[in-house]
């Protein structure tokens, strides 16, 4: 049970409520995709998991400890939360991809070479991009991939994903939803947003968000 | 040099008002609905600074210290009331912090100035004290309104980015360093180019008016040099403490950005 809901509600200042007193278990190393209409509080759901949202009422766990007990970075560097719109630096993809590891928080971390991080690269089929590619060169979609690769050097156990394919080209699309399944696999707990009819090879659980509640199947 | 001073009498001020006639008759001619807020303004003149006038004098009389700190007081406070009407974010309340860093840091540099700098015996001396004060609270008034307005504007425009290092494990500090920075030196590019266009392009209030009141200008000069420098490193102390002090405001204990 990496990451739990128990009578959670939130609302966002003088806005309607997105939950009331929703319960959600995720399944450890289940590849969840997350659903639900326009605007009905998806991207918050995976903002609360990850505290960059506090919730009003109710408990969020991880691992058995209310996500509130936990130092807020520690817990950051375990859930990872990867952006809707790819948020990258000016520098280098190197400078990008290490930027994490010049936080306080993440000092004890050993940073990864050169050589790891190419073959992260070359893992989600960025061969035209090299460390040292201008990041306000790349395209959406290989931004999109560095800013995964940069979360997942961090080795985090969740992995929270808000639309990463809207804004991709079908290969593009591809590899990030390829490299999602084999994380499954791989043991880490994904929840991914997305709005797309057709439902990614490897899915294991959906969560519907409806009437301000949370519904797993 | 002998100081001659020519005293303006009740009837040059009251020719003066001819100015004032003109701005009106411009207003008037071209329609643009300036005519009631020329006269309120004009009125607002002459009484602010009549009573002014009568303030300091009494205050320059008494010599009273706790009277010279109140007035510095009362001019922090003054300055934060005009700096909340300016900066218009309210989701965030900073009058606390800017008054509170405003009056620590420039009493700080008032005092140097005035009891080290200039001499001024005791340092609180209010024919020194009440006028460099005021220069310094007016200046960085301007200069804290523009580095909170950038900070709460760069802040939202650039939610993404500070979440984005926030979702990575930075603490709020870093994941706002260069917003704060850039806050930072937007507030301190205009004391910084006046050094630059002082005496060029502008002869400084203070000095014009120890020139007019009779000051040798070779005095007038070397107490703007001093006015200046002051100006520059208070706007530094105010812009640093204040943007540090109210970053904080903006980001929960959980380190979220509470700004949306």
């Amino acid at each position: 049970m990496p990451l739990a809901l128990e009578r959670v509600s939130f609302a966002y200042p003088d806005g309607p409520a997105i939950l009331k007193d929703a319960d959600l278990v995720l399944e450890t190393g289940g590849y969840h995709l997350l659903r639900g209409p326009s605007g009905a509080g998806k991207s918050t759901v995976l903002r609360l998991l990850c505290r960059l949202e506090e919730a009003q009422d109710g408990t969020i766990s991880f691992k058995g400890s209310s996500i509130r007990d936990i130092p807020p970075a520690e817990l950051r560097r375990s859930v990872a939360y990867v952006q809707q719109l790819p948020t990258l630096l000016p520098g280098t993809v190197r400078e990008n991809l290490l930027m994490p590891f010049g936080f306080k928080a993440n000092a004890p971390l050993t940073p990864p070479s050169d050589e790891d991080m190419a073959g992260r690269l070359s893992d989600f089929l960025l061969s035209g991009v090299t460390l040292d590619s201008r990041a306000d060169k790349l395209s959406v979609g290989q931004a999109q991939r560095v800013c995964l690769i940069r979360s997942l050097l961090l080795s985090p156990e969740v992995v929270l994903l808000d639309e990463p394919t809207a804004s991709l080209d079908a290969h593009s699309a591809g590899v990030v939803l390829d490299r999602a399944r084999e994380l499954c696999e791989s043991g880490v707990t994904v929840v991914m947003i997305s709005h797309s009819e057709t439902v990614p090879e490897g899915v294991t659980r959906f969560i519907y968000i409806e009437k301000q509640g949370l519904v797993m199947a | 040099m002998t100081p001659h001073i020519i005293e303006i009498g009740p009837l040059q001020l009251a020719l003066c008002l001819g100015f004032v006639l003109l701005a009106g008759a411009t207003s008037f001619a071209h329609r643009l609905g300036l005519g009631r807020d020329l006269a309120v303004g004009t009125v607002r003149t002459f009484a602010q600074l009549f009573l002014m006038g009568y303030v300091l004098k009494f205050v320059f009389e008494v010599r009273i210290s706790w009277l010279v700190l109140s007035m510095f007081i009362v001019m922090v406070a003054a300055a934060v009331h005009t700096i909340r009407g300016r900066v218009k974010e309210r989701t965030v309340s900073f009058a606390v912090p800017v008054f509170l860093s405003m009056l620590v840091s420039y009493s700080l540099v008032s005092m140097v100035v005035t009891g080290v700098i200039v001499g001024a015996k005791p340092w609180w001396t209010p024919q020194y004290f009440i006028p460099l004060a005021g220069m310094i609270v007016g200046n960085s008034m301007t200069a804290i309104s523009i580095c909170l307005d950038r900070l709460f504007s760069d802040l939202r425009n650039r939610r993404n980015e500070v979440e984005m290092k926030l979702a990575l494990g930075a603490d709020y500090r870093e994941a706002s360093r260069e917003i704060l920075a850039g806050a930072m030196r937007a507030g301190m590019i205009p004391s910084i180019n006046s050094l630059m266009a002082v005496g060029l392009v502008s002869l400084p209030g203070m000095m014009t008016g120890q020139i007019l009141s009779g000051t040798d200008p070779l005095i007038a000069i070397r107490y703007q040099i001093v006015v200046m420098l002051m100006l520059v490193a208070s706007t530094a102390m105010g812009s640093l403490i204040v943007t540090n002090l109210v970053r904080k405001r903006c980001f929960s204990q959980g380190q979220q950005l509470l700004l949306r």
